[in-house]
């Protein structure tokens, strides 16, 4: 049923140490634009985007936050409900990508997945333009996706846009292929879950009236 | 209660954890669950509340997801367990309450756990859920007829008909009402013997009301027509079927009115001659009140400002002289260098077996880099003001190392050092800055949900529309004035609105808090479109975010003020609001009966809240209850 819909919104979450670039690679695909100098993130923002792959229309809404620590109260209930998390690291910071794990932990935690292994995660080495300074290698990267059962990994640079609609694209695929294997899972189900959905949506519809005093 | 039976869903919600409830169910306390709202398919056709674990149990360490928010997507059916079809023979093991047994329920907890009550005043269960119980009160708020109470607005009172008319009774004949026939104490009495009739009697005479104003004032067809609807479905609704058990007349609450908002025309900034007159010869500052006063009406002249906020940043005391700013700048910068040296002397061994100050070290350089860039001051690469940034941060984190370095510390400098330049100066400032804003970077975020919590009970008090719009579209937790809060506007601001911006505040005038009523104020300039489309919590978000650039400080300014006259001027003012504000507390209130009723009784009052002009009358205001407080004690008294 899912793989009739012309135009579907997916929760993507960005995730991974500050100063890694997030907020960078959300404006490079967002907007095309880089600002060397941009600000630290402060609090959460999102920005929507329409991304088309095998004539379907996918609206990414992106989901960035502040990578500190201390903020990580206001930054977990953002996970719930997502559909794609991108792991990012800076390949000049080896301590970045040593917290992948902490990252990949704390998001499988507060987004309550219990299908951890199918979950589409991609891992995301940015600044890759800086290969002077490259503290993490491909191959520790691959060896990390493997021990981690996670099949999309790519680096990007948000500064000179290499692989950065890439990246986008690779997360949506894996996003796909893990969708119609669900489908296939769920057939067997199939009346229930129509019911169910059917009586959600009706809940979300009458909450405001009934409310209204 | 043994067989199978079967049962409709109404409603169903999962990742709820079982927080209390009888001992029998011990062995599902702070078990992952899902709730129901089921109805039998027999008759009786009985609804009830039912939670169910789920196979796994987890941990209930949710502590630090105090703030949940829920789902901005909904959620893919394939990742709600109770998607697949229920295997009713389990629910012998699960936790059943009748509507019949619920007598109350509460919210609490930023919408996160929600108690149910029986009639005895104990507590039934306790649910706690993972995103919060907004769908699920407004499910139970549908399925059962309830009242809000007055006093706590979390708090909802199940009303059973038969009693509802007693405690009503009851409450009026507590009143001891006078027994004279005519006008007021008639409607008053009335309401007592026949409720209905005389409810629809005064909605009749709001009606002639309206109509006949609508003679003389233009009034559009769309509030004609809605005002006709809702006359019109309320007695449809009620007047047949008044002894059953539904669609009964609900008490709603009239939104007291404010007083009318004063104006307060923005001065000119606080000039040179104006600072230099309020000095005495020694160089001590002269009624410091007036000063403060200037500075919150208007700023400060920039030829001056970089003296001023030393002042107001508790770098020199008001009232302190020439002689003595001298010494205790001498001391002071002593004291910053020592400091200093502290982190200039660690050797590179020393650093890598020091992990919480490399934390720290990493974190200021990365913040440098990216703090206002785009401004002058720090443009280009190795600028020397980047490191003076760099060294007052990392300085900052030898004087309070517990605290370290948080992101937002760097917007808070950045102006400062602006302004201040020197490195010294720009510390102890900064150091008199955090002192107002240290409680914004603690290490569980307390002070910033504090902070949410205030925000949101002023809002409820001034904008109660926006507020209950909040509340019904999962925004309550007011997340979304996060970086509002956490750098006072320094986001949403020009660099020189920013400057005008702190310095009024840090006169601490009018009133403790005012960075929240200015949060108010733009949020209730915004009204209308936050509340737009049915706007959810991602559309708020993306609209509080663009606002940045947008705003225009004296306007905000002078309204606030306003906000802040109407707020303590008004008669219903709670205590609550009181102690945010910093305002003396009311005495112990007694109501007088008479007057309260009087007020509540002029029916053509309040009215469609939307629109401020006249005719200001609405059938949706009417309150049956003359005295809301001895009607929800009285219930209280026998429920709770």
């Amino acid at each position: 049923m899912r793989s009739n819909h012309k135009n579907t919104l997916l929760k993507v979450v960005i995730l991974g140490d500050g100063g890694v670039g997030k907020s960078c690679l959300m404006n490079r695909f967002v907007s095309n634009q880089f600002d060397e100098h941009s600000f630290h993130t402060i609090g959460v923002e999102f920005l929507n985007k329409d991304i088309d792959i095998n004539g379907d229309t996918y609206t990414l809404q992106i989901w960035d936050t502040a990578g500190q620590e201390r903020f990580k109260t206001l930054r977990t209930p953002f996970y719930r409900g997502s559909d794609i998390c991108m792991l990012t690291y800076a390949i000049n910071d080896k301590s970045s990508f040593k917290n992948l794990q902490m990252w990949k932990n704390e998001f499988l935690y507060y987004a309550d997945i219990k299908e951890n292994n199918q979950f589409p995660f991609i891992v995301i080495g940015n600044k890759s333009d800086i290969t002077s300074e490259r503290e993490v290698s491909q191959l520790e990267l691959e060896t990390w996706c493997n021990e981690n059962g996670i099949t999309s990994s790519i680096e990007t640079s948000a500064k000179n846009a290499s692989n950065v609609q890439e990246a986008f694209i690779l997360a949506v695929e894996h996003w796909l292929r893990i969708e119609k294997r669900a489908d296939k899972n769920e057939t067997v189900y199939n009346d229930t879950v129509d019911l169910t959905k059917k009586q959600g949506e009706k809940s979300s519809c009458c909450i405001g009236s009934s409310d209204e005093n | 209660m043994g067989d199978i039976e079967e049962v409709f869903d109404l409603f169903t919600q999962d990742g709820v954890i079982l927080k209390q409830a009888q001992a029998s169910y011990m062995q599902f306390l702070n078990s992952l669950g899902t709730v129901y709202i089921n109805e039998a398919k027999t008759d009786p056709r009985e609804r009830f509340l039912e939670w169910k674990p789920n196979d796994i149990t987890v941990d209930s360490d949710m502590q630090d997801q105090e703030w949940a928010v829920v789902n901005t997507i909904q959620k893919r059916t394939r990742t709600i367990s109770g998607s697949l079809p229920s295997d009713y023979s389990n629910r012998l093991r699960s936790l059943r309450v009748p509507f019949r047994d619920i007598k109350s329920f509460k919210s609490s907890h930023k919408n996160r756990e929600l108690t149910v009550y029986n009639g005895q005043g104990d507590t039934i269960c306790i649910f706690l859920f993972q995103t919060n119980c907004d769908h699920m009160a407004g499910h139970l708020k549908k399925f059962m007829k309830v009242v809000p109470s007055k006093r706590d607005r979390n708090l909802y009172y199940v009303q059973d008909n038969t009693l509802e008319i007693q405690q009503l009774t009851k409450s009026f004949a507590e009143l001891n009402l006078p027994t004279d026939d005519s006008g007021i104490w008639r409607l008053v009495r009335n309401f007592q013997t026949q409720p209905v009739e005389t409810t629809f009697e005064a909605f009749s005479k709001v009606t002639t009301l309206m109509y006949k104003t609508m003679d003389k004032k233009e009034i559009s067809d769309h509030d004609r027509e809605a005002l006709n609807k809702s006359i019109t479905e309320y007695g449809s609704n009620n007047t047949t079927d008044f002894a059953g058990n539904s669609n009964d007349y609900e008490v709603v609450a009239t939104v007291p009115e404010l007083p009318v908002r004063p104006e307060f025309p923005r001065l000119k900034p606080l000039s040179q001659e104006l600072w230099r007159d309020h000095m005495d010869f020694e160089g001590k500052i002269e009624d410091v009140e007036s000063v403060k006063n200037l500075i919150f009406r208007g700023g400060i002249c920039p030829s001056i400002r970089k003296e001023v906020w030393k002042y107001l940043l508790e770098y020199y005391p008001w009232t302190s002289t020439y002689k003595e700013r001298q010494n205790l700048a001498e001391n002071l910068k002593d004291e910053y260098y020592k400091m200093k040296l502290q982190w200039k002397t660690i050797t590179k061994t020393q650093e890598d077996n020091f992990s919480d100050y490399r934390d720290r070290k990493s974190l200021i350089e990365k913040d440098v880099n990216r703090t206002d860039r785009t401004v002058e001051f720090f443009a280009g690469d190795n600028n020397k003001n980047l490191n003076t940034l760099f060294e007052i941060l990392m300085t900052f984190v030898m004087y309070n190392f517990d605290l370290g370095y948080v992101q937002g510390m760097s917007d808070l400098l950045s102006p400062i050092l602006q302004l201040v330049e020197d490195e010294v100066e720009s510390f102890w400032c900064f150091v008199g800055f955090m002192k107002i804003m240290s409680s914004n970077f603690d290490i569980d975020q307390a002070g910033m949900k504090e902070q949410f919590k205030k925000l949101q009970e002023l809002l409820a008090f001034f904008s109660p529309n926006l507020s209950n719009y909040l509340n019904e579209h999962d925004s309550a937790n007011m997340f979304f004035c996060f970086r509002w809060l956490l750098v006072w506007f320094k986001r949403e601001l020009s660099q020189d609105d920013v400057m005008r911006f702190w310095e009024v505040l840090w006169t601490g005038l009018p009133c403790q808090n005012f960075h929240l009523l200015i949060a108010v104020t733009i949020l209730d300039n915004e009204k209308e479109a936050l509340m737009a489309n049915g706007n959810g919590f991602t559309e708020i978000l993306k609209h509080i975010n663009d606002l940045s650039g947008k705003l225009d400080i004296d306007t905000i300014f002078n309204k606030a003020e306003g906000v802040y006259h109407q707020l303590k001027n008004a008669e219903h003012l709670t205590d609550n609001v009181r102690a945010i504000l910093g305002l003396p507390l009311a005495p112990s209130s007694s109501n007088s009966a008479s007057s309260s009723i009087a007020r509540e009784m002029s029916l053509a009052s309040d009215a469609c809240a939307s629109n401020g002009s006249a005719p200001r009358c609405s059938v949706e205001n009417v309150r049956i209850s003359p005295d809301e407080n001895s009607y929800e004690r009285s219930i209280s008294g026998s429920y709770l």
